[in-house]
């Protein structure tokens, strides 16, 4: 016997806006894709895109290599990293587990307010707080560099991140951890054997989330981490990220291949963007099939 | 040994709470100590009498109010082009779409959601240098540009709150106008987006404050340290975040750098109200529906 | 020849409903009569409430469902079979209300949770509005209860109350067909009593199909009787 589906009701007047506007949102997506494209096109189309991707920043030498840019980014995201997602995650320890109710409250409210710092305000801060304290830690240079711009990158992305693990922590199965309670485990032991086990897959995705957070951001390191575009030859050297590089070199002439280079940036940050969505897919998706397969 | 990871783990994630707040403290209160001393009409209006800049009698040279302006227009702007979209894809996401056509969308809106500031600010360059290409001498960097730009930026954050607010409505709820005769749209009309709607609004504040504290998207698309009010939309402007950077640039003067610190406490204090404010509508909302 | 006491209101043949892959009924084969009350029954999961749900194509408005075989209604002096496109769906639910097990108030006043219908097809009239309300409320016997707090929200009301608000707004179009899913299993007793003198009132004006599992209560209320077993309908 033939077998109905729901029956589809044809849309009406307004009905037709919804789609519409989603397509409109998706669209714009590809939009930005192309402009990056085609603007960036003849230096791609050069067929130096190793070139360009590999080599140093000597625009006098006809060199529009973003390499070094490219580097200073990943070193400024991975320290940024480094210091964040501990603090990140044992503060997420602390409101998940340890703190009690009304504690949990204040630090859930405290984290949602640090949420909404502006990152001028806090890079405009840290120029005139931290800097000279560099200077004079070091005893030279300008105080400038990826030692001041990578702690203030990792505050600013801390409160996604906790968020996030927060979040991940309470979302692990509550038979699991009244199992645990029952077994008479404390708070950190719960948190050590039971909840960080469990959340790993929450774990990952919020460090995947604050690396792109830190990949994306461009004041901290265009007020912070001095702008030489050069390879970095430590921590304290100046250093330039992709962000800033597109920020810096607005001002040269549209037409010049200087200024084309910044769309190739945009193109690797479009890019990376896409990479770290499709890890952050796997993730969730390894996660869920892990959980399938424990015993119910 | 007994108990000695449990222990360290205790000590580490206090000492990592303490280490964040300390470091916060620090920023947030040499800010504050450098930036509570210059608040006064002095910083909004420099020497132009207040009265005066308000009527726009006179132009504010020295003061931080052709800056508030531009970010409050940019605002107004942004969230002008992004709501109509945003919250009917929104609704799309949640009510309509389904199977491969909803996973492609959550792709994109998540990607979208994804792309650092300043790509969105270079692509608003872009479309600015394109359009002067087709129409020379007209279109520029401008309030419209970057009102477009941001508006790019914020859309994905209103999809996906409407589109959750709309998805954690309770099942029940959700079959009972359709159980008395009512159409698809009729229940997301009239009992759907009501219900949904104190997430809705707070997502939507949220966005607000996205819009005014974005630097890097208005740095590429019309923002200038100092232009006056806006005469149209299609004039450069000032706005309060890149007035900030500018002054952390090239400050002049001690006076300058005040007035920098003025502004971002400023800033600073917008932001926060906003967020304040989201969350007491949220609740007052929720609350307001519950005793309709 | 049939008299007008066993008029068939509903009939389905060899209905089979599937939600996913698996299959929830089988070869549906009942005439429920008009104006009368049937009582399904049997245990939790065979299919009591979805077969209620098919019969005001609710079933549609969740995803992964499919269905064959025929349900007809009697509209209008013809049987009509409801899943013909020419059949307007919203107009099929006016005809065949519902009260779900758990209350569902709207988050509305009292006065609007059962205005909500009218409002739905636009009537516009206060006075209409009102007289209708009114009305309702008087069936299910809340009117004197609410009538001096019409404008508190619904939830406001105690469970047995909501239950009453949910029949008046599902009668307050004048439906032909009622169908209740244990309309009683959230209240206490004297609240399911009332409820259950209700039913035997409506009777004369509707079809009532009741998903029930108290043996008493189908005692006291059923007409005509069937036990649903993994989605297998037979009579008693």
């Amino acid at each position: 016997m033939r077998r109905r589906q729901p029956a589809g009701r044809p849309a009406r007047g307004l009905e037709y806006l919804f789609p519409a506007a989603a397509a409109a949102g998706g669209l714009f997506t590809l939009a930005i894709l192309a402009f990056l494209l085609v603007f960036g096109f003849p230096l791609l189309v050069d067929g130096r895109l190793a070139g360009l991707l590999l080599s140093p920043w000597e625009p006098d030498r006809g060199l529009f290599g973003i390499y070094p840019m490219a580097l200073a980014s990943l070193l400024l995201a991975l320290s940024a990293l480094v210091i964040g997602v501990p603090l990140s995650l044992g503060t997420s320890c602390v409101i998940s587990t340890l703190a009690g109710p009304g504690l949990r409250r204040f630090l859930m409210h405290g984290v949602r307010l640090m949420a909404a710092i502006p990152t001028v305000v806090y890079s405009f801060a840290a120029l005139f707080l931290l800097v000279p304290l560099m200077r004079r830690l070091l005893g030279a240079g300008s105080g400038l560099g990826l030692l001041t711009a990578a702690p203030v990158l990792a505050l600013l992305v801390s409160p996604t991140m906790i968020i996030f693990f927060t979040n991940s922590f309470n979302r692990v199965e509550r038979q699991v951890l009244l199992a645990a309670d029952a077994l008479g485990a404390t708070g950190p032991q719960k948190l050590l054997f039971v909840i960080l086990p469990a959340a790993w897959p929450g774990i990952l995705n919020g460090m995947l989330l604050g690396f792109g957070r830190a990949m994306g951001d461009t004041m901290v390191s265009l007020m912070l981490a001095g702008n030489s575009p050069v390879v970095p030859g430590s921590v304290v050297d100046p250093a330039r990220t992709l962000t800033a590089h597109i920020a810096l070199v607005m001002a040269a002439d549209f037409d010049s291949m200087e200024f084309r280079s910044v769309f190739v940036c945009g193109l690797v940050l479009y890019a990376m963007t896409g990479l770290l969505m499709l890890c952050f897919r796997l993730v969730a998706a390894l996660g869920r099939r892990t959980r399938h397969e424990r015993p119910a | 040994m007994n108990g000695l990871p449990e222990k360290l783990l205790t000590i580490f994630s206090w000492l990592a709470l303490s280490a964040l707040a300390a470091a916060l403290v620090f920023l947030l209160g040499f800010l504050w100590m450098r930036g509570l001393p210059t608040l006064g009409p002095e910083l909004l209006f420099g020497h132009t009498p207040p009265l005066d800049a308000l009527l726009f009698r006179q132009q504010v040279f020295d003061g931080l109010f052709p800056a508030v302006c531009g970010t409050l227009l940019l605002v107004l702007l942004s969230m002008l082009l992004a709501l109509p979209l945003g919250i009917p894809a929104g609704i799309y996401m949640a009510e309509y779409a389904g199977g491969r056509l909803r996973r492609l969308f959550n792709l994109f809106f998540d990607i979208l959601a994804g792309i650092p500031s300043i790509v969105i600010g270079l692509a608003g360059l872009s479309l600015t240098i394109f359009l002067h290409r087709v129409f020379p001498g007209r279109v520029a960097p401008s309030l419209l540009v970057s009102g477009l730009a941001l508006a790019m930026l914020v859309l994905p954050y209103l999809i996906r709150t409407t589109q959750t607010a709309l998805e954690q409505v309770d099942p029940l709820l959700r079959a009972t106008a359709p159980a008395l005769g009512a159409s698809r749209l009729q229940n997301i009309l009239r009992v759907l987006l009501p219900s949904a709607l104190p997430d809705i609004t707070g997502g939507i504040i949220l966005a607000t404050a996205r819009c005014a504290e974005d630097t890097a998207v208005i740095m590429l698309t019309g923002a200038v340290a100092s232009a006056g009010l806006p005469g149209s939309l299609l004039d450069r402007y000032e706005a309060l975040p890149f007035t900030i950077y500018t002054i952390s640039a090239q400050y002049g003067s001690p006076e300058e750098l005040a007035v920098g610190f003025g502004a971002a406490v400023l800033l600073l204090f917008l932001c926060m109200g906003l967020l304040l404010a989201a969350l007491g509508v949220q609740r007052r909302l929720s609350v307001l529906l519950l005793y309709r | 020849m049939k008299t007008d006491s066993q008029r068939t209101k509903i009939r389905t043949r060899d209905l089979c409903f599937f939600h996913g892959r698996r299959q929830v009924l089988d070869r549906v084969n009942v005439e429920l009569a008009a104006n009368r009350i049937t009582v399904i029954t049997g245990p939790s999961g065979s299919g009591k409430s979805t077969f209620l749900m098919v019969l005001n194509r609710l079933w549609e408005e969740y995803g992964r469902c499919s269905l064959s075989g025929r349900v007809e209604m009697e509209m209008d002096g013809r049987m009509v079979e409801i899943h013909d496109p020419a059949v307007d769906l919203s107009g099929l639910r006016r005809r065949v209300g519902m009260v779900f097990q758990q209350p569902n108030p709207l988050p509305m006043s009292i006065f609007r949770n059962v205005a909500f219908p009218l409002k739905l097809i636009h009537v516009r009239d206060r006075d209409r509005i009102r007289r209708a309300v009114h009305s309702a409320l008087e069936r299910v016997h809340l009117w004197q209860e609410v009538k001096d707090r019409l404008h508190e929200d619904g939830r406001s009301l105690s469970g047995g109350q909501q239950q009453r608000l949910c029949l008046a707004r599902a009668l307050v179009l004048r439906p032909e067909v009622l169908l209740l899913d244990e309309p009683t299993s959230s209240l206490d007793p004297a609240a399911a009593a009332a409820i259950e003198e209700l039913l035997l009132e409506l009777k004369s004006t509707c079809t009532l199909v009741v998903v029930s599992h108290y043996h008493d209560q189908i005692r006291r209320i059923a007409d005509q009787r069937f036990t649903v077993v993994n989605g297998r309908f037979s009579a008693d």
